[in-house]
């Protein structure tokens, strides 16, 4: 690693802060093509029916339709991690989200006119809308496609365990037993769903313009829903306005726009409105923890049990996995001797949930950090001395064998207790400030993979490099830009190594008929897997450079510098600048490109069939201390400091790295005081931003962060992992605060003043 | 989203306008924050869109001092109340409802004609309004003004007394006499710091005189019942009593008298329990501190 390093660390703003500042950024909604129609989408008006008929004939005869489809009209395999869900129903709907039929017109409004003139005519049934009813062994199947192997509405079991959970039991001193309810919420992306496809019926090739954040993997599996070859299909991502976890899964809407485009010959394009985009778009699962957690006498903790019900919905996503990151929490979020967990995704009749910045830790944290809470309590120990002997260590082995090759747990613990002024002695007593309003602190961690996930065959990210012969770079990267500043970070490194001016650098990310090969953005992977590919390649590149430089210098490679666009010789101070080399290479013997081609695989290794092993390089670790105010007149939470530690390994653009803490930390804000999606009886109750309710600017409390270095061996320049934490710890901090505050028993989330107000009054 | 839009310039005009199309279908628009939500929800293209952001006539733009108190023309918006220096040291429990209302792109174009004429039950300058007891102005389209309390133009959730030919073309706010003291206040209770639509709303204005006696009080409330309420008897129960020495017991008293004034409902926002709990809470709380 360099010593002094002259860009990595330097606040820097993003690449494309001015395009999309400006207007200019082309998002999904602003693609237009010529002889482009727009594509809406007829859903089902009940949750649960039969499909008795469809008449799309009124539909047909609006003037500016083109064409009309239903699933009798297409060939096309079902859709997502189960392969569950039809693009377009047929005999039969699930929930409310169900896609029946689908227009392409000349315009949006008459597509959308069109849509309203299909007659349906439904046989509508009784739905199961909670999963313990679609558990019970009476209870009929909900989706057609899978039968679970334990039960038929169990869409995907999880199991795992480790140590003697028995003999942990009695070493228990205290044993705290606590059911979680955790809601349904929604991403919230500012720019809503959108895609355009063309299809030509020359070449037979499928051109699609999305906000995929997984291009390859969803590339691959639009072929295979279209029975297509996937090399027909190019994927070009435009400017995403917020991913969040929820463009990892392919939605129906995408294959129907390609069907549109197939059968009129014509680019067709797809947008949600707002209430689409509620109603239609993933969600974070609701799920039912029952988590049972133990320490011994001395506060040392003993084990934890939990068994989970997930509503998974109607269909099956990548989010039934959640467990598999849930499970790293339990097994192994503070040192740990012993874990069961058991988790099931079971079928209902609610609209599907999806996966989320997170991914199922969010919830996981929130058990686990409230019973510790809970442990201390009756222990009558510190909440904070029992999170920080309990800690995890560098070089700790888990229980499901993860290890933890760098580690600032204890380290962000200490600052946060430090920051916020914690003191054992303070007390609810202490924190009253009048009979009205009382303040309290809360504290919570996170663990969470920090140097990607093996999940897929490969975890890896393909690099092309090619410097002009103006001493200009091209990074082509597979990795894609998702608005969590990945461009910015990856032409800082090859700033840094080519000593060449940002502005001199490009990132092209877009397009999978361009960019190599990335399993895409998810587990806060980004970073650390396309920078440690970049840097492999940017080795390349300058030994290709190097050579020349230092035959054209006469010395040692080794006594060259990059710096300021030359390569210079420290012995001599001569220097060429760098186009100059590149055009040696070029244009005299050995004729070359500057060009090199890199594919990064992290070390990392696959889970056995027991989910033990290293599936990450690294890990990251956050604690946050959060001080609350309660209004005991009106259950209000105003919070007033967040206090963040982040092990980030090193921080490499700390612009961009505060945009990622101060985001996660607002969306957690949300996730424990505002957000969720109500429904009853399968149908969403609030569908808008009116009566869903997300942090504004007035809400954002001072957020203070503090980032720790830990110069993990692995990452790129010793930076891991920064994307999904944040948000993890925020919810149980603010929810231990708020019991700090008024002493009132938090289970659930969203903790609105209701529910405080309630609890005080149930109290008193 | 289809309608026809007439934009009048002068209260000429909009008389005109007013009379020939009373045989069909239309709506005033101002700043449209409402009636555009609305209109996405049930579009109607038979609609006509009587459009008043034109009109320049100062009665119905203007903040003027009048003999008897201030006139506030119906065009005025929401920001531009929150910034009047008059206003504020008048009549603090509006200005303080003007910064509370929604957030500040809806503050910049939303009328106080609009809040009042949309008749919610959970209007923010209304409720206000209502606590001071102000006076609307409303003109028909022959040009004839009638005036009315405004505690008399609610009929109930989003009905008023405005007939087919009439417009509200102002606002007039009573003086605050024989007073000492002014404590004026807007309380808004919500789950969030913005763009909030009140769960319980209690506006208050009461007068004392030196020796810290209550001579006059205005109190209003919000979202618990379908109309906005002047809790009358809980204003006259503090006539004559010291406001810097209620007991806890007058205190009580006063707060069981504005929850009689309360009939909620349970929505997706809050339940009625959650509605009448925090309104007596914060009736109390005017008291303290």
């Amino acid at each position: 690693m360099k010593k002094d390093l002259k860009v990595i660390g330097k606040p820097t703003p993003k690449l494309d802060a001015r395009i999309r500042a400006s207007g200019q950024a082309v998002y999904g909604q602003d693609v237009v093509l010529p002889n482009m129609l727009h594509g809406a989408i007829l859903r089902t008006k009940y949750p649960v029916a039969d499909i008795v008929s469809i008449d799309v004939s009124k539909a047909m005869q609006l003037p500016g339709v083109v064409a009309v489809i239903t699933g009798d009209d297409i060939n096309a395999n079902n859709i997502n991690y189960k392969r569950d869900n039809p693009v377009l129903k047929r005999g039969r709907v699930n929930c409310i989200r169900d896609e029946i039929a689908a227009v392409a017109a000349v315009t949006r409004e008459i597509a959308q006119e069109a849509v309203k003139l299909i007659e349906v005519k439904y046989n509508v049934k009784e739905g199961i809308f909670d999963p313990f009813e679609a558990l019970k062994d009476d209870a009929p199947q909900i989706n057609e496609f899978v039968k679970g192997d334990q039960h038929i509405n169990i869409a995907h079991p999880f199991y795992y365990e480790h140590g003697d959970i028995e003999a942990q039991k009695r070493k228990s001193a205290v044993i705290i037993k606590t059911r979680f309810e955790l809601p349904r919420m929604t991403h919230c992306c500012l720019a809503p769903c959108a895609i355009t496809a063309d299809y030509s019926n020359v070449d037979k090739r499928l051109t699609l313009y999305c906000v995929t954040q997984i291009p390859f993997l969803f590339q691959r599996d639009m072929a295979r829903v279209l029975n297509m070859a996937p090399s027909d299909i190019r994927i070009i991502q435009t400017v995403i306005g917020g991913g969040f976890g929820s463009k990892l899964d392919m939605y129906p809407y995408e294959p129907i726009c390609a069907l549109l485009s197939m059968e009129t010959g014509r680019p067709v394009q797809i947008t949600f409105d707002r209430e689409e985009e509620f109603i239609a778009s993933p969600t974070r699962q609701k799920m039912t923890i029952d988590l049972t957690s133990g320490a011994d006498s001395k506060g040392k903790f003993t084990f934890r049990e939990a068994r989970i019900i997930m509503d998974n919905g109607a269909y099956t996503s990548w989010g039934a996995t959640t467990p598999f990151v849930m499970m790293q929490t339990f097994s192994s979020m503070y040192q740990l001797p012993a874990c069961i967990f058991d988790a099931k995704a079971v079928y209902t009749n609610n609209v599907y949930a999806g996966s989320f910045r997170g991914y199922g830790n969010p919830q996981a944290t929130f058990a686990v950090e409230r019973n510790i809470d809970l442990l201390a309590e009756k222990l009558g120990m510190d909440k904070f001395e029992i999170r920080l002997k309990n800690a995890n260590y560098k070089d700790e082995l888990t229980g499901q064998e993860m290890k933890f090759i760098s580690c600032g747990h204890k380290e962000a613990l200490e600052i946060v207790s430090d920051k916020s002024g914690y003191s054992p002695c303070h007390s609810r007593e202490g924190g009253n400030l009048s009979n009205r309003y009382k303040r309290g602190i809360g504290f919570a961690s996170m663990l969470h993979v920090g140097g990607g996930a093996k999940i897929y065959p490969s975890d890896g990210c393909g690099t092309n490099l090619k410097m002009d012969d103006f001493g200009k770079l091209t990074i082509i990267t597979g990795s894609s830009e998702i608005g969590q500043g990945s461009e910015t970070v990856l032409a800082m490194m090859a700033s840094e190594e080519l000593g060449i001016d940002l502005k001199n650098i490009k990132v092209i990310n877009t397009d999978t008929d361009i960019k190599p090969w990335d399993v895409g953005v998810h587990a806060s992977r980004t970073t650390f897997v396309a920078g440690n590919s970049l840097l492999g390649a940017l080795k390349l590149l300058k030994e290709k450079l190097s050579n020349k430089a230092a035959q054209l210098l006469k010395t040692e490679i080794d006594d060259l510098v990059y710096e300021d666009g030359l390569i210079e010789s420290t012995t001599s101070g001569e220097s060429f600048k760098i186009d100059k080399v590149v055009r040696e290479i070029h244009f005299k013997p050995p004729n070359e490109l500057c060009a090199v081609y890199y594919y990064y695989e992290p070390g990392s290794e696959f889970q056995d069939k027991y989910y033990k092993g290293n599936v990450s390089d690294t890990y990251a670790f956050a604690a946050q201390a959060i001080e609350v105010e309660v209004d005991t007149y009106t259950g209000n939470i105003k919070v007033l400091d967040i206090h963040v530690a982040q092990d980030v390994g090193k921080v490499i653009n700390p612009l961009g790295l505060a945009g990622q803490i101060e985001g996660g930390v607002v969306m957690g804000m949300g996730y424990a005081l505002l957000e969720e999606l109500y429904s009853e009886k399968g149908y969403i109750l609030n569908p808008n931003f009116h009566d869903y309710k997300i942090p504004t600017s007035v809400d954002i409390p001072n957020i203070h962060f503090y980032p720790v270095e830990t110069n993990d061996p692995y990452g790129p320049y010793g930076a891991k992992g920064v994307g999904e934490a944040p948000l993890i710890p925020t919810a149980p901090a603010i929810a231990n605060a708020i019991v700090d505050a008024i002493g009132i028993r938090i289970v659930d989330l969203p903790i609105t003043p209701e529910k405080v107000l309630k609890a005080l009054k149930n109290d008193a | 989203m289809k309608f026809n839009v007439v934009s009048p310039e002068n209260t000429k005009e909009l008389l005109e306008l007013i009379s020939v199309n009373q045989d069909r279908y239309f709506r005033f628009g101002a700043g449209y924050t409402d009636l555009l939500i609305e209109l996405k929800k049930q579009p109607d293209e038979d609609l006509t869109v009587i459009n008043l952001a034109q009109l320049t006539d100062d009665i119905f733009t203007a903040i003027s001092k009048i003999a008897d108190g201030f006139r506030i023309g119906s065009l005025v918006t929401a920001k531009r109340i929150s910034l009047s220096k008059d206003l504020q040291s008048n009549y603090s429990v509006l200005t303080e409802a003007a910064k509370k209302l929604a957030s500040g792109q809806v503050r910049q174009v939303a009328t106080i004609g609009g809040n009042i004429c949309t008749a919610s039950p959970a209007g923010d300058m209304a409720c206000a309004l209502v606590a001071l007891q102000a006076n609307c102005e409303i003109l028909n389209s022959n040009g004839t003004l009638r005036i009315i309390p405004i505690t008399d133009f609610f009929t109930g959730v989003r009905t008023t007394v405005l007939q087919k030919d009439e417009v509200l073309r102002s606002i007039v706010i009573p003086s605050n006499n024989r007073k000492n003291k002014i404590y004026s206040n807007f309380i808004k209770i919500g789950t969030r710091r913005a763009m909030e639509c009140s769960i319980v709303s209690l506006a208050y204005h009461i007068l004392t005189d030196e020796k810290s006696i209550i001579t006059h009080a205005g109190i209003a409330l919000g979202s618990v019942a379908p109309t906005i309420m002047l809790a009358k008897s809980a204003c006259d129960y503090l006539l004559g009593k010291s406001f810097s020495s209620l007991n806890p017991s007058e205190i009580k008293e006063f707060s069981q008298k504005i929850l009689e004034y309360a009939s909620p409902i349970s929505d997706i926002r809050a339940s009625a329990w959650y509605r009448t709990e925090v309104l007596g809470n914060v009736a109390k709380s005017i008291f303290e501190n």
